[in-house]
């Protein structure tokens, strides 16, 4: 077993995993640091299982079920499934500042992704940070980020940007880290969960805008404010808000940036004028 | 009466807003927005767990200028109100 850091949005975490698992990391390397103090989380990683524990949640997404509960003792427990079969089982402690992973040895590579994903959102959510599900580009200096419903087209509208609008680079495809700095201001960052897309970018940008988005005939965009702003957002933040603890970490990030951050809703067709009109009227 | 289970009164850019946060309450999907006396009553409700019409409007009369009559009409209708939305 051996000790690896990274740092995703300036949050520093720790991995313990034996060589095999740690050479199928590549997408955390941008992320490696030699610092090795103050970890916000650490994950150590191992084979075993099957894990017992009592149910209150299956979330599916994508042919894979996210399973939560938690043990007799009262840990929250993870497990992940992928087209029904069991990768692997998180079990959480110290307020998700601890974590076991232990491996089935089916899809271990995408269970440490996931076990990850959970540490990072539970453990960061009182510190002013959240994880999207969204796709972000940066065009001059700035970030913005394009949330909707799985199958909505996020990334395609990422790739319009890229294809339509000179100088936007994709910053993450799938799962952008957002942080409310503490003068108030919001940054996006990239981060080693992109999805489908191998865009694994340590890079960060403020936050100039959100547009949530729905497949339409037509292209049109208009602004939203106050809970609007606020319920186009939240449900593209992963947590889980049945810990009371978590959800008023997550209501306070969502509640900045519904409140700091233009949010807009676009309508839109999967085409070239879509980009266009969404960069002019957001990107200002 | 009893507010449901996992109903949370969050102050949404200044507004007071029940969302469903609890693992009872997940699926609400959607966010209910009060205005001041609603909000007022919510946290009432609350505070006496075990609630009706009654209780609350004589509670809404201690805080406010309100004769008994009004009150106990403003607060049926906002409960009826929450009772069609499922939230108690």
């Amino acid at each position: 077993m051996r000790e690896q850091y990274y740092i995703v949005a300036e949050h520093l975490f720790c991995v313990e995993a034996d060589d095999g698992i740690l050479a199928q990391m590549a997408n955390y390397e941008p992320f490696r640091t030699e610092q090795s103090n103050d970890a916000l989380f650490s994950l150590t990683v191992t084979d075993g299982g099957p894990i017992q524990f009592i149910e209150e949640l299956s979330q599916d997404e994508d042919g894979q079920d996210i399973v939560c509960g938690h043990t007799e003792q009262g840990e929250p427990v993870f497990e992940f499934r992928f087209g029904g079969k069991t990768a692997g089982w998180l079990v959480c402690s110290a307020g998700y500042r601890e974590g076991m992973l232990y491996l089935s040895g089916f899809q271990s590579k995408a269970a440490v992704d996931n076990a990850l994903m959970i540490q990072f959102a539970m453990a960061s959510a009182t510190l002013n940070t959240v994880l999207f599900h969204a796709a972000a580009v940066n065009l001059d200096g700035k970030g913005y980020m394009f949330l909707g419903k799985s199958g909505t087209g996020k990334s395609t509208h990422a790739r319009l940007w890229l294809q339509n609008i000179p100088g936007t680079e994709l910053m993450n495809d799938d799962n952008p880290a957002v942080r409310i700095k503490a003068d108030g201001t919001a940054v996006v960052y990239g981060t080693p969960w992109s999805g489908k897309t191998p865009c694994y970018r340590n890079i960060c940008a403020p936050l100039g805008g959100i547009v949530l988005l729905s497949q339409a005939p037509y292209n049109k965009i208009v602004r939203l404010k106050g809970i609007g702003a606020y319920a186009a957002v939240v449900p593209s933040i992963s947590g889980k808000r049945w810990d009371s603890r978590i959800a008023d970490g997550l209501h306070e990030t969502e509640n900045a940036l519904a409140s700091n951050v233009p949010v807009w809703h676009l309508d839109c067709l999967p085409d070239a004028d879509a980009a266009h009109l969404c960069k002019d009227t957001i990107a200002l | 009466m009893k507010i449901k289970k996992g109903f949370v009164l969050r102050t949404v850019c200044g507004e007071n807003v029940i969302v469903g946060e609890g693992l009872d309450a997940i699926n609400f999907g959607r966010m209910l927005s009060l205005n001041e006396t609603a909000a007022w009553l919510w946290k009432q409700a609350q505070e006496q767990g075990d609630f009706n019409a009654q209780s609350l409007s004589e509670a809404l009369c201690q805080e406010y200028d309100v004769t008994p009559e009004q009150a106990l009409q403003d607060v049926t209708e906002t409960i009826q109100n929450w009772k069609q939305l499922g939230v108690i």
